[in-house]
């Protein structure tokens, strides 16, 4: 089996299971491979659970080059076996660039920051609706770079729904808008 | 095959917007929508204009279209851009990661609240 891996907002794949282990990964990481539908969490696939740690328990990226992996074997950390032959493997994984490599048609990390639609509707709706769009853009963004792809794919519904709420609000003011004919002179 | 099909509603949905535009004056004409916050207010807002500026633009007066909304005709080439790069969103994710940066969203978040204080000001 092949799997993608997307840990701190950094992807990479296909990889197989040895590779997997080499990785060093933390329980905040999110995998997908052929068969599922979206990314999950790596805490939910059984055959998976010895490849990661739980968060916390994983050693800061800058201080693996300096220590050998004998001294690694005193640290307290929650799973012995693979420990030691996590250590090589680390610093590929920073110098992974973040689209590098081939990606599952289906699986985009990212959500739509919905960005050019926000402002679509900002210029052409009428309506600041548009510009609360635009925010929730940026959050989508910095939410995915900091590893919370939930919370990204939240912002990214939210900012579609302004959206959409700007065009229509703009649409639905119409009739009300007409009802109003003394001041629709100053507006030609 | 679901894409084709959106596409092709929308390119459609896009002509007869495009002909609509074209062949009737909005500020002749009562079909088109209002800008609510400039009846309410008395103020423009950031798309004030903007359907003046397109029937300008599509009967070939660029200077009236500049009149009537002078940031919507600097939107549209970054707008044309920006839709080209989410229609590549899957083969070139790059160049969509680079036009939705939070940094410059929020540039252009500033650049619309700009615009709207000082058309207000000088009536643009």
């Amino acid at each position: 089996m092949q799997y993608w891996i997307n840990h701190n907002g950094v992807q990479s794949g296909p990889m197989d299971l040895d590779a997997l282990k080499q990785m060093g990964l933390t329980s905040a990481a999110y995998v997908w491979h052929e068969g599922l539908s979206d990314w999950v969490k790596i805490t939910q696939i059984p055959e998976l659970q010895d490849v990661y740690v739980m968060e916390g328990a994983a050693p800061e990226v800058a201080e693996i080059p300096e220590i050998p992996p004998v001294q690694r074997q005193d640290e307290p950390v929650a799973r012995e076996p693979y420990q030691p032959q996590r250590q090589p493997a680390q610093p590929y994984q920073p110098a992974q660039p973040q689209y590098a490599g081939p990606q599952p048609a289906n699986a985009e990390p990212c959500p739509p920051t919905n960005l050019v639609w926000a402002i679509i509707s900002t210029v052409l709706c009428c309506l600041p609706a548009g510009i609360v769009a635009i925010v929730y853009a940026t959050k989508v963004t910095n939410k995915y770079r900091a590893g919370d792809i939930e919370g990204a794919k939240r912002a990214s519904e939210v900012g579609a729904w302004w959206c959409i709420a700007s065009i229509i609000l703009g649409i639905i003011c119409q009739p009300f808008m007409s009802a109003i004919p003394s001041m629709m002179g100053s507006m030609n | 095959m679901r894409r084709s099909l959106i596409i092709i509603l929308v390119a459609v949905l896009l002509l007869v917007l495009g002909f609509i535009y074209y062949a009737l004056d909005p500020s002749a004409s009562t079909v088109f929508p209002r800008c609510p916050i400039l009846t309410l207010t008395g103020y423009k807002c950031p798309g004030c204009g903007s359907q003046r500026a397109i029937h300008a633009l599509l009967n070939g007066d660029v200077a009236g279209a500049f009149r009537y909304n002078a940031f919507l005709m600097v939107a549209i080439p970054w707008i044309v851009l920006c839709l080209y790069a989410e229609s590549r969103r899957t083969r070139n994710p790059q160049l969509y990661a680079r036009l939705n940066a939070p940094l410059l969203a929020w540039l252009l978040l500033a650049l619309v609240v700009l615009w709207w204080v000082l058309r207000n000001i000088f009536d643009w």
